[in-house]
């Protein structure tokens, strides 16, 4: 890691787990569980896993330590101050470099040398390549999925959901039970939030508060499910994890990715059609393999096969120009990719290997390399496509016909043009040289049309005396603006409307392999592409097929393309994969309780945490594909949970033993997320545009930089021209449909933890920082959505401050105020207005809102910035 | 064992100022190194927290006044007796024009005088007289070169180390690496001009593709000065303080409700910092605790530089509290002297001279000059020929140019190097925009290889692997008592 001394503090939080982690020394360690990955962690990169080992010295097994090295023996047992591995490690000469081991790592080393360097079992001849250790073999996400027991719980009257018993059973353990069911407000609210990602409106939550039915909650629920903005909220979750942007980063110019957002609008749809998510993978894989070639007058289904296909095209992609290494960069947008899957899908950091053995996980870096086979026939970096020349036109063949007409007349237009503007070009400088003296005039004719290394040093000097007799295409301009510009705008017209007999453009970009070319797949030695070593198949990683063995095929002579995907896509899908389910329901999981069952949700590796109800993991993953691969019907087994349905407050006897809510006690309270927040004050003031799909809202930055929603109008040296475009309801979409451009983080959702994308995000981060106080506080969008929830709480409730209070208190919250909160609000929208109106100039009152109205709006704004607003109970 | 680190994460958020702290961060300082990193599963977070200068630091702050357009250098700071000589004859070297159609090959002799001035006997233009003042305080570089022709691109080669956009500003990549002293202030401020913004406009202040956190701050050259520092002015003051009384008291309510959140108790108080930032930001920007005599320094009572000389004032006042990095932009293209420059340079002097000169002098009576580096120039120079020989101006010079730097451990009463006899190509001790940076991120202690971001592309550096080398001969301190 690259970070200076000084940039540390940031990951010190990181390391207090894995220091804490070490904190109970084992007494009599032995080399398997204790030794091996300390070493493996520091050691093994020169002494094990090189071509050549350091010195010699090979320390993959304690035999081998005995053997010694150049140096002699690096181990006597019971021998500690003896044995050079201590002394060198001690000593601080070893490992090299800034990184040392923990003060209680070398206390263990030198533990299990003092006490006879035990190992669990006989040591085998060679030490173990491509195959692993038992306790590698054996780890908990690596085994099948088991299909447990639903366990038995005493407080049976607590049980709504098969889900239940598994997490009270622990609960009980604790001598604990589930929190009270929420009230139905609270309720209904943390239902929306979490299938939609809006607030429930007033009228919904009274109607819902008094259904007497006893099934209203699971109608409400399928009534959420079957809302469009469902997809609009679970298609971003998913689009975190996919990295998904509008643009290709990695350059400062970051283009923008026109058609992305076709990926956008595929995500949404799946996830309101419940597609099943064995499918949803698949297409997402392997899609272009799905669709006969060539990849012409597409079907509406071969196209949103295609379009599936972007999942793989999320990565950052410098290689449209600009990069300072173009070998680099191709290679960058492979290493994203494998990095942007293998987080998603598989859980793992498979990244890590792609310079050296994992460090922590049994995954060699020829596994890496056989992973990256998978990908390398569509993404070969010896034959690179560019990012627009992956793009698959959505034309029919007629439309493509006139295209061509069109383009034709285009270029044929253009010459013409041209020739025009020689014309002119050649006056201008026939006037010039008519300012020359006679007798110079012949030669700076012949100077202009001889090329510059032809020309006697007399025309040169001509030319170099007289600079503005360089006049050309480009410059004539200076020479006569007004002529030109009248040249340019009616050409420019006259080309334009050619042009609107062309067809609109449409693509969708995607991940296609050109057939019958299939690169061979190497090793990079260091991760470095310019030392490629072997050759490699493809394959999945061997750790993974213990249990489930798979074989992919280098080129299936069934398909056009190479099969490899689709091969490995079906492999994952087969129901058979240890870690596929389990990491997608635990990210599920992790949407609606705030953490994931195991809490890294993209690390089930040896560094991740273990997951706090394993049973419940496994038996979450088997019902999962048991329903048929369908989210909706799991959310409705985990929503109808009474662990889903308990109140939120905190319990002073849990909080002692489990303050941070694994054991699921009660429900945790949620901050919204950023676009959540953006999304509801939009709905409040009833601005939020219901529009679906289609390409993003763009962003520009205003006169002081801040990114907000509009039409960019700065002009080409980037200075504000103080033209405003109005985009209508464009600027009031919900922030899934908001342009993401990396560069240009919109203003109102960045200090709120929006995504960062390297590449992708597999966990938002909450914080809480001042940054987001002075945005409520202060920001021109929020004062200006304040006003229109005043208003429209005026049109409701009329001038009645009592009324107005209680209104608006139940669109932002979904509860009526007390007594006393209603009281207090009266009171402050009296002191506002007073205030305000003392401050209203006489000759304003007819241009301002009415005082009144703009204390309302400051009375709508507090609720906006108030805990009650930003939190989900 | 994750309760425990989750415990301390709950602490570090009920401080209100993210998940790092210094304090910690000492504790934990020899921990980091001994145990062995983990990847990272969870992103570095980024603050601006004060951190240590690696190196010893002879700067700890840092004013730029950029003079956007590219000031003549010749009729300001580098007398030609050469140019003088040969007015009005034809140039014989080769030039590099921006506007051919206007363009001459006749030479222009400076029309104002040169004289020496101050101790040290630096010679300098007749529309600098405060400049003179204050000339032995100033090292003045006569040989600075970037060698792109165009505004644009030789402000970013100043300003970002390269000819292309969207990579961190310089006052970006102080904030990153030092943070702020003072936590109610942002670490890198904009003064930007009233009449518009510089060319490329935001992309001067740009955080690139480091964490948004360390963009430049605009200070507005109207009310509001600070973006989301203040709500319109009728919602502020009184009103504004009810406000946040009203949804303490709803938060506070709330809080019964929800005993225990700490991180609900976190915003709240992140509402009271924010409130505590407005505060601060009024008072450093509250210019009636000056004096008269200050004010009267800065040019305040001339309506010629009192806008500009207000910003210097502000910056003064900013640095004086803990800003780490204030940039003052003039104009767009105020200094861009094609045509006109008989009457617009004069004007432009009028405009700045007084008041970057007063803040020189400011700086030194308090005490600040020493650990402030001021700096002052634009992003070219000009030509020693004429364009347009209806309305003289000069074309743009990006081969050769001045800049002068004065505190934070320059050396004062210098001039250093030269452009050749007619003021057109930087020939002697050549300082080009990465040797710039080299020194001057030396002079904060930083190692300008150390200061570096990862990236996808890369590491990401100031230099980013350009060959700049510190200018030992214009700092106090030469190499052998460098700390680095």
């Amino acid at each position: 890691m690259n970070i200076p001394v000084f940039r540390l503090f940031g990951i010190c939080l990181l390391v207090i787990s894995s220091v804490a982690g070490a904190g109970d020394l084992v007494t009599d360690p032995v080399f398997e569980t204790h030794i091996r990955p300390i070493l493996k962690a520091n050691c093994f990169h020169c002494h094990g896993e090189d071509d050549k080992y350091e010195g010699k010295l090979d320390l993959r097994l304690a035999r081998l330590m005995i053997l010694g090295g150049d140096n002699g023996p690096s181990l006597i047992s019971g021998q500690p101050d003896q044995s050079l591995i201590v002394k060198r490690i001690v000593a601080g000469d070893m490992p090299p470099g800034e990184k040392k081991l923990a003060a209680q790592q070398i206390e263990l080393i030198r533990r299990w040398v003092a006490n006879g360097a035990k190992t669990d079992r006989p040591e085998p001849q060679s030490p173990p390549v491509g195959d692993f250790t038992d306790e590698e073999r054996l780890f908990w996400s690596f085994q099948p999925i088991s299909s447990p027991k639903v366990p038995t719980v005493a407080n049976t009257g607590q049980v709504h959901s098969p889900v239940d018993p598994f997490v009270l059973a622990k609960l009980e353990r604790h001598r604990s039970n589930f929190s009270n069911e929420a009230d139905r407000r609270t309720l209904i609210r943390r239902l929306t939030f979490d299938l939609c990602g809006l607030p429930p409106t007033a009228e919904d939550v009274e109607q819902y508060v008094n259904d007497p039915a006893p099934d209203a909650y699971e109608r409400l629920l399928d009534q959420l499910l079957a809302s469009p903005r469902y997809g609009e909220r679970w298609g971003r979750h998913w689009l975190d994890i996919a990295g998904y942007a509008d643009s290709d980063g990695y350059t400062e110019s970051d283009p923008v990715r026109t058609y992305a957002y076709k990926y956008r609008d595929y995500v949404i749809r799946q996830f309101n059609a419940d597609k099943p998510f064995d499918q949803f993978i698949v297409e997402q894989l392997a899609g272009d393999e799905l669709v006969p070639l060539p990849y012409e007058n597409l079907t509406g289904d071969a196209a949103e096969k295609l379009a599936a296909t972007g999942f793989l095209r999320m990565a950052s992609d410098g290689t449209s120009g600009g990069a300072a290494d173009p070998n680099l960069a191709k290679n960058d947008v492979i290493a994203e990719t494998i990095k942007v899957v293998s987080t998603s899908l598989l859980g793992l950091t498979v990244g890590c290997a792609q310079c050296h053995n994992h460090r922590y996980d049994p995954i060699a870096q020829t596994d890496y390399y056989r992973f990256r086979a998978l990908f390398e026939p569509a993404y070969d970096w010896k034959n690179w496509r560019v990012p627009q020349a992956r793009l698959i036109s959505l034309w029919s063949a007629e439309q493509l016909k006139t295209a061509q007409q069109v383009d034709a007349e285009i270029t044929n237009q253009t010459d013409v043009r041209m020739k025009e503007l020689d014309a002119i070009v050649q006056e201008v400088f026939d006037r010039e040289v008519g300012k020359l003296p006679e007798e110079q005039r012949e030669s700076a004719r012949t100077a202009r049309t001889t090329a510059a290394d032809k020309r006697t040093p007399e025309q040169a000097q001509i030319l170099k005396d007289h600079p503005s007799l360089n006049v050309d295409r480009g410059s004539v301009y200076l020479y006569e603006a007004a002529r030109i510009n009248t040249f340019n705008t009616e050409w420019d017209k006259r080309i334009a409307d050619i042009k609107t007999k062309r067809p609109k453009e449409d693509y969708v970009p995607c991940l296609t392999e050109v057939p019958g070319q299939i690169p061979t797949t190497h090793l990079f030695y260091r991760g470095e592409f310019a030392q490629p070593k072997q050759a490699v198949n493809p394959g999945e990683l061997p750790i993974l097929t213990l249990a489930h063995a798979t074989e992919i095929p280098v080129d299936d002579p069934q398909l056009p393309t190479s099969g490899r995907r689709l091969a490995y896509a079906r492999h994952l899908t087969d129901g058979k994969h240890p870690l596929l389910t389990r990491v997608l329901v635990n990210r599920f999981w992790m949407h609606h309780f705030g953490k994931g069952i195991v809490s890294t949700p993209s690390d089930f590796g040896f560094l991740g945490e273990k997951p706090s109800h394993p049973e419940l993991l496994d038996w979450l993953a088997t019902r999962f594909l048991a329903d048929g691969w369908q989210l909706k019907r799991f959310h409705r087994m985990l929503l109808t949970s009474a662990a889903y349905r308990q109140q939120s407050v905190r319990r002073p006897e849990m909080d002692t033993v489990d303050p941070d809510n694994r054991l699921l006690g009660r429900m945790s309270v949620r901050r919204l997320e950023a676009e959540a927040i953006r999304d509801t004050i939009l709905s409040c003031s009833g601005s939020l545009s219901d529009k679906l799909f289609g390409t993003p809202a763009p962003v520009t930055v205003d006169d002081v930089g801040q990114v907000i929603v509009g039409i960019d109008t700065r002009d080409s040296a980037g200075r504000p021209t103080d033209k405003k475009v109005t985009i209508g309801e464009e600027e009031f979409r919900r922030s899934v449909y908001v342009q993401v451009r990396r560069s240009l983080p919109l203003g109102m959702l960045e200090p709120f933890d929006m995504p960062t994308l390297s590449p992708n995000c597999e966990l938002r981060p909450v914080s809480t920082v001042a940054p987001q106080a002075l945005l409520m506080m202060n920001n021109d969008l929020v004062i200006h959505e304040a006003l229109g929830f005043a208003r429209r709480i005026q049109g409701i409730a009329g001038d009645h401050p009592a009324i107005q209070v209680t209104k608006a208190w139940l669109t932002a919250f979904g509860r009526p105020p007390t007594s006393d909160q209603v009281a207090a609000g009266v009171v402050f929208l009296t002191d506002q207005t007073q205030q305000i109106a003392a401050r209203i100039p006489a000759d304003q009152v007819a241009k301002e809102p009415p005082a009144a109205q703009q204390a309302l709006a400051n009375f709508c704004q507090a609720l906006f910035s108030s805990n009650a607003f930003l939190y989900v109970d | 064992m994750f309760l425990n680190h989750h415990s301390r994460r709950h602490f570090l958020a009920q401080s209100g100022v993210g998940l790092s702290s210094l304090a910690l961060t000492w504790l934990l300082q020899d921990q980091a190194k001994a145990a062995p990193v983990k990847p990272t599963l969870e992103r570095p977070t980024f603050d601006l927290l004060p951190k240590p200068h690696p190196g010893k630091p002879q700067a700890t702050a840092m004013i730029s006044l950029f003079m956007q357009g590219g000031p003549s250098h010749i009729d300001l700071f580098e007398p030609k007796p050469e140019l003088d000589k040969r007015h009005m004859q034809n140039f014989s070297g080769q030039i590099q024009y921006d506007n051919a159609a206007e363009a001459s090959a006749k030479l222009f002799a400076s029309p104002w005088k040169f004289s020496k001035r101050g101790e040290c006997g630096t010679e300098l233009s007749e529309l600098l007289p405060h400049l003179g003042h204050v000339v032995d305080d100033i090292c003045l570089i006569r040989a600075m070169h970037t060698g792109v022709n165009n505004h644009g691109q030789s402000i970013n080669a100043l300003n970002n180390g390269r000819v292309l956009g969207g990579r961190p500003s310089l006052g970006a990549w102080l904030s990153y690496g030092l943070g702020t002293e003072n936590r109610n202030l942002p670490a890198f401020v904009i003064l930007s001009d009233p009449q518009g913004l510089p060319v490329l406009g935001v992309e001067n202040w740009n955080n690139g593709w480091l964490p948004s956190l360390y963009q430049g701050t605009v200070i507005r050259p109207k009310e509001p000065r600070i973006l989301n520092l203040d709500p319109p002015p009728k919602l502020q003051g009184a009103v504004q303080k009810r406000f946040l009384g009203y949804l303490d008291q709803l938060n506070q309510e709330h809080l019964t409700q929800h005993p225990g959140e700490h991180d609900l108790a976190a915003r709240i108080s992140s509402f009271e910092l924010a409130a505590r930032m407005q505060t601060a930001a009024k008072e450093a920007l509250d210019l009636s605790q000056e004096t008269e005599e200050t004010q009267k320094l800065y040019g305040l009572d001339n309506p010629k530089c009192a806008e500009y000389g207000t910003r210097c004032l502000f910056a003064r006042r900013l640095i004086e509290r803990g800003v780490r990095f204030v940039q003052i932009h003039t104009g767009n293209q105020h200094w861009d002297h094609h045509g006109g420059i008989l009457t617009a340079l004069p004007n432009m002097c009028q405009v700045t001279d007084q008041p970057s000169a007063a803040l020189v002098t400011d700086l030194k009576r308090r005490g600040l000059l020493d650990t402030t580096l001021v700096h002052w120039g634009g992003e070219m120079g000009r030509l020693p020929v004429i364009q347009n020989e209806k309305n003289i101006g000069r074309d743009h010079n990006t081969h050769g140019f001045s800049t002068w730097l004065a505190g934070g451990g320059i050396k004062g009463g210098l001039a250093y190097g030269a452009t050749d006899e007619f003021g057109h190509k930087a020939i002697d001790k050549v300082v080009h925009h990465f040797d710039y940076h080299a020194t001057l991120l030396h002079l904060f202690g930083l190692d300008p290889l150390k200061l570096t971001f990862q990236r996808p592309g890369g590491t990401g550096s100031l230099l980013d692997g350009q060959d700049g080398k510190i200018v030992w001969d214009i700092l106090k301190n030469g190499p052998h008592n460098a700390a680095i």
